[in-house]
């Protein structure tokens, strides 16, 4: 993961420090992906500590991978999609958002914080929105703290 | 209750109505089903009374496509819970099982805390009812600060053997692939499993499904408290979309189907917390 932070280096000092928390971001190939394509054409700055993964719907983001996220030490995990009404597979965020609200219980059950997972949904035409979003999860997850299923640090 | 019961299955066997019926039995210690077809079996003779149980769900799942016709099975209250659940999932054809509820006794009742320990009245039931007990309290460790909450499973967790009995005895779990096979998930299979992703995998799929019997906590070696893992998440489900497994034959899991937006457990507007 340190790798792929690295790759994304840009002007600024990419590639969050490594104490700083990461993020993982699942994002529908249609609207959430689209409006990070958005947020980057409009160079509209967000924190560097997310890596995404490009999803044809977030339907078919199976609740295993993030848990398997979590497991590997992330430190949030947010899932991003189609308004409801909008995807492009009609009803494919509906399944996200029924395992969403069972996923986010679970973990909280187990002692894994919920402000560690979020579930938006941001269109193709909502590149400060995508910002938006980025920049106060990233905040929260910080305030989090790191995982404490994190291997430690440094190694 | 046990002449009611031979009597309910030999009279099922006699008049056809069942080509075979299961008759639990009792060899070295253990509990035995057997399937029989003739009413004058000496095995109906000694047919097992008394408080253990077997995953009767299963064992009809397994004989159900050797045998033509009907089958009649003694179930317990939970084994019909999993056999309505299963039905959902195609696993199981109810209109070839001829039930008979044998209810459990009130010890075992409270016992296993068990909500619905009495067989309903469409089914022919042999015996005395039993009162609901009240469910078990969550262990007390499992408190309201997350670290702690934490710590809790992860060490109930860290005893894991990785016996797979939890999953094996359950009925439920009727997949032929299973994600806690694979060595990507939860590591190779050599070794104990990557914790807590084993347990919460199982946790998440039990949410809709599991019907409470508490058989894989019972069988668990480590004794981890499974099945209040499950009630966690079993609570989830029924919070959010009001659907408890195995109790309506005609509703099917809201994880299963796409349904409206008035059906996404308040996740319309997605999920910001903190």
């Amino acid at each position: 993961m340190d790798e792929t932070l690295e790759k994304t280096e840009g002007g600024e000092k990419r590639g969050s420090a490594p104490e700083d928390v990461k993020i993982l971001a699942f994002l529908c190939n249609w609207c959430s992906y689209a409006g990070a394509d958005l947020a980057g054409v409009s160079r509209l700055q967000y924190p560097p500590n997310v890596v995404d993964i490009r999803v044809m719907c977030t339907g078919t983001i199976s609740p295993y991978y993030v848990l398997k996220a979590f497991q590997e030490g992330i430190d949030g995990v947010l899932i991003a999609g189609c308004h409801i009404g909008d995807c492009h597979y009609d009803k494919g965020n509906y399944m996200t958002a029924k395992r969403f609200r069972v996923l986010k219980d679970i973990l909280a059950a187990a002692g894994i914080d919920p402000r560690r997972i979020r579930l938006e949904w941001v269109s193709a035409a909502e590149g400060a929105k995508f910002q938006d979003v980025i920049t106060s999860f990233t905040e929260q997850v910080r305030a989090a703290g790191p995982s404490p299923l994190a291997p430690k640090r440094g190694k | 209750m046990k002449e009611e019961l031979q009597e309910a299955l030999r009279e099922a066997l006699e008049s056809g109505k069942a080509r075979a019926a299961v008759v639990f039995t009792e060899r070295d210690g253990e509990l035995v089903p057997r399937l029989v077809t003739s009413p004058d079996d000496p095995a109906l003779d000694s047919i097992y009374e008394g408080d253990r149980r077997y995953p009767t769900a299963s064992f009809a799942m397994m004989v159900l496509p050797l045998i033509d016709g009907k089958l009649a099975l003694p179930v317990r209250e939970c084994d019909r819970r999993m056999l309505v659940e299963l039905d959902k999932y195609n696993q199981v054809d109810p209109d070839r099982l001829l039930l008979v509820g044998v209810p459990c006794s009130q010890e075992v009742a409270d016992a296993c805390g068990c909500a619905h320990p009495s067989p309903p009245e469409e089914i022919t039931v042999v015996g005395p009812l039993a009162e609901p007990a009240e469910a078990s309290p969550l262990p007390e460790a499992v408190a309201e600060d997350p670290a702690e909450r934490l710590a809790f499973w992860m060490d109930s967790f860290s005893k894991c053997i990785r016996c797979m009995g939890c999953r094996n005895i359950c009925p439920m779990c009727f997949c032929e692939e299973c994600a806690l096979d694979d060595p990507d998930l939860v590591g190779a299979d050599s070794k104990p499993p990557e914790i807590p992703i084993f347990h919460l995998i199982r946790a998440f799929d039990m949410a809709d499904r599991c019907i409470d019997c508490g058989m894989c906590e019972s069988i668990c070696p480590a004794e981890i408290p499974l099945r209040q893992l499950y009630r966690l998440a079993r609570a989830s489900v029924k919070d959010a979309f009001g659907y408890e497994p195995g109790l309506d034959a005609g509703e099917l899991s809201p994880l299963g189907e796409l349904g409206t937006p008035a059906d996404l457990g308040g996740m319309d507007e997605g999920f910001r917390s903190g």
